[in-house]
């Protein structure tokens, strides 16, 4: 007993030096880290663009009253908290104190009241604050934030990352879109922008962290940088990435395709992640055009496919069989209202189909040239040829397809991901079928169902709205979800503490010498 | 000399005055406008409408036309939509890098080529000539985006002898330049290097044969003082049209180079722009493609006069 109490001892004594050690070694700060990303930024001021490429760089470098922790949820961020009147209609935003920006200053109030004022008039996602009587500075570090009607979402709005309402010094808020300096109060500050290659940003040593994070939470939480500077270059070919990151020119591979990733995997050198689930993959039907017009034909559609066929084939290896309109986890998550998910019966499906007004007549898939898109499209073809519906596959790129599928002619389906709108939470996932924005025709039941959603505070109630959508959607096959995917992401094996995230966050990271 | 020069000029001019109608038509009848790339699919007609105003997109075709030429005849390519700058602006940022790359695979294009050619033509039906065909088959088989991949695989993963892509000017190192460009240019110039080694040989056999060439061999001429004195200098007059297609073969080529090695060139600008139809971007980059063409292929024509004084008379 003696000896192994020694043994112990001293086992448990060598662990504690090792970890304390290894700890302080590891996270001495230092290093250059390069991030591999498809496309370049349209913009880096972050308000007027909902760009995916813009916010991952400049999330590092902005940050919002409110942010997402890591599920999701809005919790304050450059606020210290929120006062909300008993009517719902007044929030009171006490600014933390001795922020400061990138270029020295302090934030006040001023600089809140400036970047919200800006956000409405030329933000990306406007809407966002489109309940927003006024803004007023109610103290040097106090804004007070009137709405018109009650919003039950508006935390979640003024946290959105989506084309994130990024807190901006006054000066720089009053010039208009793409022409400011970028100056935020986020972690990173930015040091260069080469057009067609790269963005590069440092650490900032002036940070002023959140005192009431205690570590990484979502968008929110401790952010405590180690890393000198990222750059993130901009290469869409993906061949040229992967060479890069084998070249070991970069640290980090935003994205990787499926063959890659599983290569990757067996060297010890690689690190593969995997951001599950990163987004939906849906398939629109367009209601103004017939036959898609038709419920029944839209149910015997519905009925018809096969959802796994669809996913494993879009996305081998990275999917998740989910019929529910929410990632899980998620507050509002529920499987109730999806039993007609994935139903893969072609005999329910001819049936319907026969009550449709459908008569062989050739109908058009637009789908953009995102590899997995075409292989959803395809897969449904294939499928529809099964009951005698006959569908053409047109194939454009990205600015032409969306072009397309938000006019009334030219398509009956559309398929592609949606990404941001499940992780904001339920009132984004029912937003675009709002005033039959994607399904191009007026929906009164969810419309009405939307402005119950925004405008209930109980959350309980809310919850039961939701449902009562998510039935909608598969009663009505409004549009059909195919399943949840994700991406592959490759880091180098000294990349430490990384946790994949929708956006690849570059704090609480480090590269091991 | 002056009458040959205003008639190049002025074909010149049309051809520009055409480019620059066709690219506005041809982008105008393509769906898609660059709100694609500033918002996700979620956004809401009135958002689409109020950047489509934002950004002047809303205006007749017409009057974005008159617009267009207005600006261009003082030598103004417009604003580029998502880089929020002059597009003359960016594309004279960087010309250098597409230059440098398309000059040095012209370098390349033509020094291995007439080299090969010259090598094919002299040992004519024998097995240099038909290494060199065979050589020169390929590489005008082999497509520019695969070979650029292969050798990023060889030379940069395995061997480690060359960044796997990027640019650094030459300005600020000019060894780091060198890393950058000498591979991306050499694949660029692969294929015309067939073409080339190809013209060569047969301009080469050409000469060859001719009877200037039986008589100086007749005077007991040395056979490499045949070659280089009498047939070369007489052979390379074709090649100088050659080097005219050749170099803008490379511009256009340097698009797609330029993507692969991730090298930030106007073709990159240029591919960029069309994904987010950047109009402004795309027409000026293209017409500024065209005045390059034009004016490589007015040298070619001029020095050609130069040196052949009977195309004058044509």
């Amino acid at each position: 007993m003696k000896r192994w109490f020694d043994f112990s001892t001293a086992a448990l004594g060598a662990a504690v030096l090792l970890t304390a050690s290894g700890g302080a070694f590891a996270q001495t700060k230092g290093g250059d880290m390069v991030i591999a990303i498809t496309q370049a930024p349209p913009s880096l001021d972050a308000q007027v663009t909902s760009a995916q490429a813009a916010r991952n760089i400049t999330l590092q470098i902005y940050e919002t009253l409110y942010a997402r922790d890591e599920n999701a949820k809005p919790v304050p961020e450059l606020s210290e908290d929120v006062k909300i009147s008993e009517d719902g209609k007044t929030y009171v935003f006490p600014i933390r104190k001795g922020v400061k920006f990138h270029n020295g200053k302090e934030l006040d109030a001023k600089d809140v009241v400036a970047s919200l004022e800006r956000y409405r008039k030329v933000g990306a996602s406007a809407a966002l604050l489109s309940a927003v009587d006024k803004v007023t500075e109610t103290g040097p570090y106090e804004v007070t934030v009137t709405l018109k009607d009650v919003q039950s979402t508006f935390l979640d709005n003024l946290s959105s990352p989506r084309a994130p309402i990024a807190i901006y010094p006054a000066e720089e808020a009053a010039k208009p879109a793409n022409q400011i300096n970028i100056i935020g109060t986020g972690p990173f500050r930015f040091v260069e922008y080469k057009p067609d290659s790269h963005v590069k940003i440092a650490r900032f040593d002036g940070y002023v962290p959140n005192p009431k994070a205690t570590g990484r939470d979502g968008l929110a939480g401790k952010k405590e940088v180690f890393l000198d500077t990222v750059t993130f270059r901009f290469m869409p070919e993906a061949g040229a990435r992967n060479a890069a990151f084998e070249a070991g020119e970069v640290q980090l591979l935003e994205t990787a395709e499926g063959p890659t990733a599983k290569r990757l995997e067996a060297d010890k050198r690689y690190v593969v992640y995997k951001v599950l689930p990163f987004a939906f993959q849906v398939i629109k039907f367009n209601h103004a055009q017939p036959p898609t017009n038709d419920v029944n034909f839209r149910l015997a559609v519905q009925a018809a496919l096969d959802m796994e066929e669809i996913m494993a084939i879009s996305y081998p290896d990275i999917s998740q069989m989910d019929g529910a309109w929410l990632y899980p986890g998620a507050p509002f998550y529920t499987k109730t209202g999806t039993e007609k998910y994935n139903q893969a019966d072609l005999n329910a499906a001819k049936a319907l189909l026969a009550k449709s007004g459908y008569k062989g007549e050739k109908l058009t898939f637009i789908v953009d040239n995102l590899r997995a898109n075409t292989d959803t499209a395809t897969v449904v073809q294939q499928r529809l040829k099964d009951i005698g519906v006959n569908v053409e596959l047109s194939v454009a790129d990205w600015p032409t397809v969306s072009k397309i599928g938000f006019t009334p002619n030219g398509w009956q389906f559309w398929a592609h991901g949606y990404g941001i709108e499940p992780y904001e939470g339920p009132a984004s996932v029912m937003a675009p079928w709002v005033n039959g924005t994607s399904q191009l025709k007026k929906d009164d039941k969810i419309d009405s169902l939307y402005a119950t959603l925004n405008t209930t505070m109980d959350e309980g109630k809310r919850k039961d709205v939701f449902v009562e959508f998510q039935k909608h959607m598969y009663d009505n096959a409004v549009a059909m979800k195919a399943g949840n995917y994700g991406l592959f992401q490759v880091a180098t094996a000294k990349l430490k503490n990384f946790k994949p995230y929708r956006i690849p966050r570059m704090w609480g990271v480090w590269l091991e010498k | 000399m002056s009458r040959f020069l205003a008639k190049r000029l002025a074909g010149a001019f049309v051809v520009l005055v055409l480019v620059s109608l066709m690219s506005f038509a041809i982008i105008w009848l393509v769906p898609g406008d660059p709100t694609a790339a500033f918002l996700d699919t979620s956004a809401t007609p009135e958002q689409v409408a109020r950047l489509r105003q934002e950004l002047g997109l809303d205006k007749p075709i017409a009057m974005q036309m008159i617009d267009w030429y207005a600006r261009i005849i003082q030598g103004d390519l417009g604003r580029s939509i998502l880089l929020n700058r002059s597009v003359t602006a960016a594309i004279i940022e960087r010309l250098p890098v597409t230059l440098s790359l398309a000059g040095l695979a012209l370098v390349f294009a033509l020094v291995m080529g007439v080299l090969a050619g010259v090598v094919a033509a002299v040992h004519h039906n024998r097995w240099p000539d038909q290494v060199v065909m065979t050589l020169a088959l390929f590489g005008l088989s082999v497509p520019d985006f695969w070979l650029g991949i292969m050798l990023i695989l060889l030379f940069a993963v395995k061997l480690g002898f060359f960044p796997t892509g990027g640019y650094v000017p030459f300005t600020e190192d000019p060894i780091g330049w060198a890393g950058t460009i000498i591979m991306p240019a050499l694949t660029l110039a692969i294929i015309q290097v067939g073409f080339v080694a190809r013209m060569t040989r047969a301009s080469m056999l050409e000469i060859l044969n001719q009877d200037f060439i039986r008589t100086a061999d007749a005077k007991g001429l040395k056979r490499a003082e045949i070659m280089l004195r009498h047939g070369l200098p007489n052979a390379l007059i074709p090649i100088l049209t050659v080097g005219g297609i050749v170099a803008g073969a490379l511009l256009g080529g340097a698009v797609i180079i330029e993507q692969v090695f991730s090298i930030p060139g106007v073709g990159r600008l240029i591919i960029g722009g069309i994904l987010s139809r950047d109009y402004p971007v795309i027409q000026g980059g293209l017409l500024f493609l065209a005045v390059i063409y034009l004016t490589v292929n007015l040298a070619v024509d001029i020095l050609y006069a130069v040196a052949d004084p009977r195309v004058r008379l044509e």
